[in-house]
């Protein structure tokens, strides 16, 4: 007996399965049986058993794999990126623009504008600012008109035709869309035309071909004052960042705008007083191009945009996006630098190996046109499942989110079985004085309402604790005050496992009764409890969620499904923005259910009475 | 049977005194100095060493510095006060809450009507619909409209409470304009009388809706186990054998016996809604009901209320317990428990 090898449960129940005993005759098969091949072929008899068992699996293992390739960044937070609806379709122009030939591309918001050499004008990607404004949805004066150039800002879009005209459309609140009263004059009298037309998030600003310069939109955010009388007649070029703006002058000079206000960037270092061709800007910082082709970079970097790499050759064009610049060099390459959290400093090698004519970049996009007439696209497309009210990736929050409640959920589940099968095994086998207290402190630890109670542990232990330690205080709080259910179980099992023969023996052979309990009559128990075991892992799953939609599980940024319905808990966001809702909602209510279905597949395998024949 | 009853409800007070003591230690677990508090706008004024005399004689007074249990027996009122009387929970001092600034005594009136009410008629619903359900279920067991009916009730107790909330106000609020999406009453309102019963009732339609949803499931369950259960018992077979109707079998002998079990899970049930569900419903139809003002107290740090609160909490789902007992003995009278 000695020799005889011991087999890991786990091995034996496999090698069975897998290789089970050669066919025998209808009595011996009868017998030769084991309970587990009965309850594994009673599970897999049932077809809505399989599908739940295997949805779930698929389930946990998305969710446990994913989140390595899925990056969760906890800072993430953009004021551009909030609420976008789910889809790829940021980067996708018309082909009818791309036939036509590109005279203008802009980039706003999530939405980029073009314009075709015919003069017609395309919106794409997410132009939906409110319920009401679509940016994709022209005034008829642009559907009619010869546009030769665009500008996208936050909410609003302007376009300007050959004759001088301006267009704009798209939200008014801050007076985006109304001109300036000699811009309107202008619109009929058509005395002078526009060069260069540029939209901000608040404002606009462009250029008129007499070297004028035009700003307006939200006063109260932007200093529109600049030295009128002295500029006038003199501006070349200007770049508008969030919240300031900045002039270059005929002279090569950069000058400030807005005399009142200090911002970064409107300390304009010594380099670029003079000998600057053009200028470009990203949310906080400007960009000057000079006659040498040297970039001078100042603001407020907040990405890397002052980063500047050393080039092959002469930058002759330079454009900015949010957080990046985007630089067309003499011998037709590009150059990017600043952020590539979407990819929108990672050249394509298409767009390296073509003869860029034309760079447009703005937001995270960027659209490159070569000799051809071919555009060539990289950066943001989109987001799979949209974007939350903070401008975070739903998917990826999903899928981290799922990772962190079904860890806590098992956990809790393991910490819930210790507890349980110990106390139970232990009060159901000495019986007596010891079931009493353990039966008690069983009671008193189920009157304690629960969802409140685990409310005020979290409230009271988890304020002085590391986003960590908070979740495992999580776990350790719902194992703790879920395991009667379980004792009892065990408990009553007990009570009937122990006046077994083989329990006799083992009592009979000396055998200590720690071993009796947790050797011999455990094992035989669990095959029972393991339906509770199934059942306590979803409703872990639930408590956590709950606790967490409450706002007392797991704190805010660390997503876990629960928390990220707690965003969802207003009527605008069910209404509008339902992708904060329905992916995690169906994602969760699916896992829940299979895991319901699990446990009622495995009462079912494992009641006796089916089967009977 | 009274001896029994006496026994539970001793028993069941020890409970309750277990379970404050509990909660009154974590309470404690808090950081929070009264004294300090209160001292607090001296502490410029006074020389450091005198300020501190005075900190430590008012920590005294207040009989901070004695052991947990004394606090907490004068807390629940069983020992004289600092100020000579018995001044504790159990002589209806609930506390006073920092947030609302009044005696949380004050505080819970409303909103405990309008939980219990949410409850109540929820709770009567639910078993008005799930009584016959699970009973129908059970005798047309394993049936196509049986198996129709198990699926969806395992969708509706997998779920969880606020997401059916929030799948209702979207079909119910917001595509279907039926209801309000939250709130009590209209805003700005003056009704009285009828009036004012019914834009109440109204606000609470899609709460009382969602709730009787979310129990509709797991009740049903319930019922239909135990009368399936119930039906294969011998004297089922007897009756049957008898040559009694099928009418009279299932709802004459066996639908008595099977709602026995089913009248405690009824009451854990009760119990679990009445704390756990309310305080998610409130949440997400912004009612002001004591599951809120447990939130509201929990996040405002307002801890007075949240114990006050909590205890409430041990108070129903004690009496709860002892209701169960009461009616399995009053349902069953094979529950012989002189001994």
């Amino acid at each position: 007996m000695e020799n005889k090898k011991k087999e890991f449960f786990l091995t034996r129940w496999i090698r069975r399965l897998l290789f089970p005993n050669k066919e025998l005759d209808i009595y011996a098969e009868e017998q030769m049986q084991s309970p587990f091949r009965l309850v594994v072929k009673n599970y897999f008899s049932k077809p809505m058993s399989v599908v739940a068992l295997v949805v779930f699996i698929i389930i946990a293992l998305f969710v446990f794999i994913a989140p390595n390739f899925v990056y969760l960044d906890l800072g993430e937070q953009d004021s551009t990126l909030v609420n976008i609806a789910p889809g790829y379709n940021m980067l996708k122009y018309p082909k009818a623009l791309e036939q036509n030939g590109v005279q203008d591309i802009s980039v706003g918001n999530n939405y980029s504008i073009g314009v075709d050499k015919e003069g017609n004008t395309y919106v794409w990607g997410k132009s939906k600012v409110t319920k009401i404004i679509n940016l994709a949805e022209l005034p008829t004066d642009v559907n009619n008109a010869q546009v030769i150039g665009v500008a996208a800002g936050a909410d609003h879009a302007i376009a300007y035709d050959r004759r001088g005209t301006i267009y704009a459309w798209g939200s008014d609140r801050l007076n985006q869309c109304t001109l300036p009263k000699e811009l309107q004059q202008n619109n009929l009298t058509h005395t002078f035309k526009i060069v260069k037309a540029e939209a901000s998030n608040q404002f606009s600003g462009v250029l008129t071909n007499e070297n004028r310069f035009f700003i307006w939109g939200n006063q109260n955010f932007v200093d529109f004052t600049y030295d009128k009388e002295q500029y006038d007649g003199h501006v070349v070029d200007f770049a508008l960042t969030n919240n300031s703006f900045v002039l270059l002058l005929d002279s090569g000079k950069v000058v400030k705008g807005g005399e009142h206000a200090s911002t970064t960037v409107q300390r304009i270092p010594e380099k670029a007083e003079s000998g600057v061709v053009s200028l470009a800007s990203t949310t906080n910082t400007v960009a000057a191009l000079k006659e040498d082709g040297s970039i001078v970079v100042w603001g407020a970097p907040t990405k890397r945009e002052n980063k500047v790499p050393k080039f092959d050759s002469k930058v002759v064009k330079i454009v900015g996006g949010r957080y990046h610049y985007t630089a067309l060099l003499e011998d037709g390459s590009i150059v990017c630098w600043g952020d590539d959290k979407y990819g929108q400093t990672t050249v394509p090698d298409k767009a390296e190996k073509a003869n860029v004519e034309a760079l447009y970049a703005g937001s995270f996009q960027n659209y490159a046109v070569d000799k051809d007439g071919n555009i060539l696209t990289w950066g943001l497309k989109g987001f799979p499942l949209g974007t939350d009210n903070l401008g975070r990736n739903v998917y990826s929050r999903l899928v981290n989110g799922g990772k962190m409640t079904m860890t806590i959920g098992a956990l809790s589940v393991v910490i819930e079985i210790i507890i349980g099968v110990i106390l139970g095994g232990i009060a159901g086998y000495f019986g007596g004085v010891v079931d009493m207290v353990v039966m008690r402190i069983a009671e008193v630890v189920s009157s304690m309402p629960f969802i409140p109670f685990a409310m005020i542990l979290s409230a009271v232990m988890g304020t002085k604790v590391s986003i960590e330690q908070r979740m495992y205080i999580i776990m350790i709080i719902l194992g703790v005050l879920s395991w009667p259910g379980l004792c009892r179980l065990v408990r009553a099992q007990m009570f009937s496992q122990r006046e077994m023969e083989y329990v006799v023996a083992a009592k009979a052979l000396g055998v200590k009764e720690r071993k009796i309990i947790f050797s011999h009559i455990i094992p035989n128990v669990m095959s029972v409890c393991l339906v509770s075991i199934t059942l306590a892992f979803g409703t872990a799953m639930l408590t956590e969620s709950t606790l967490s939609y409450l706002g007392f599980g797991v704190p805010l940024p660390t997503p876990t499904w629960g928390n990220m319905l707690t965003g969802a808990n207003n009527s605008i966001t069910i209404q509008n923005y339902w992708w904060n809702w329905v992916f995690v909602g169906s994602i969760f209510g699916i896992a829940c259910i299979c895991i319901n279905l699990i446990g009622d597949g495995l009462r079912d395998a494992l009641d006796p009475k089916s089967n009977r024949r | 049977m009274k001896k029994y009853l006496i026994k539970r409800v001793i028993y069941l007070i020890i409970v309750f005194f277990v379970v404050s003591l509990m909660m009154y230690f974590v309470y404690n677990l808090i950081p929070s100095d009264p004294a300090l508090v209160q001292l607090e706008p001296l502490r410029k004024v006074l020389k450091p060493d005198e300020w501190q005399a005075q900190y430590l004689q008012l920590r005294a007074q207040l009989g901070l510095d004695d052991p947990l249990i004394v606090r907490y027996a004068r807390w629940m009122g069983f020992i004289k006060d600092i100020n000579g009387e018995f001044d504790g929970m159990l002589q209806g001092n609930f506390g006073y809450s920092l947030g609302y600034k009044r005696d949380v005594i004050d505080i819970i009136g409303a909103p405990m009507l309008n939980t219990t009410i949410l409850n109540l008629v929820s709770t009567i619903l639910t078993l008005l619909i799930t009584i016959p359900l699970g009973i129908y279920c059970a005798v047309h067991a394993h049936s196509k409209s049986d198996s129709a009916i198990q699926a969806a009730t395992v969708v509706g107790y997998s779920l969880p409470t606020y997401l059916v909330g929030i799948l209702f106000i979207y079909l119910f609020a917001v595509l279907l304009p039926l209801f309000p999406t939250g709130g009590a009453k209209t805003p700005g309102s003056s009704y009285v009388g009828l009036h004012e019963f019914a834009d109440r009732m109204y606000y609470m339609a899609l709460p009382i809706i969602v709730l009787v949803f979310t129990g509709l499931a797991g009740m049903t369950r319930t019922v239909r186990a135990a009368m399936m259960d119930t039906l294969t018992q011998d004297y089922i077979r007897t009756a049957r054998a008898k040559g009694l109707r099928e009418k009279v079998v299932i709802y004459s002998h066996a639908w008595r016996n099977a709602l026995l079990p089913v009248s405690t899970s009824i009451m854990g049930w009760f119990i679990a809604v009445f704390t756990g569900g309310s305080l998610v419903i409130e949440q997400t139809f912004a009612l002001n009901g004591t599951g809120k003002l447990y939130w509201i107290g929990l996040n405002t740090t307002d801890y007075e209320l949240v114990l006050a609160m909590q205890m409430f909490y041990t108070f129903v789902s004690l009496v709860g317990v002892l209701l169960t007992d009461i009616s399995y003995t009053l349902v069953d009278p094979r529950v012989r428990i002189d001994k």
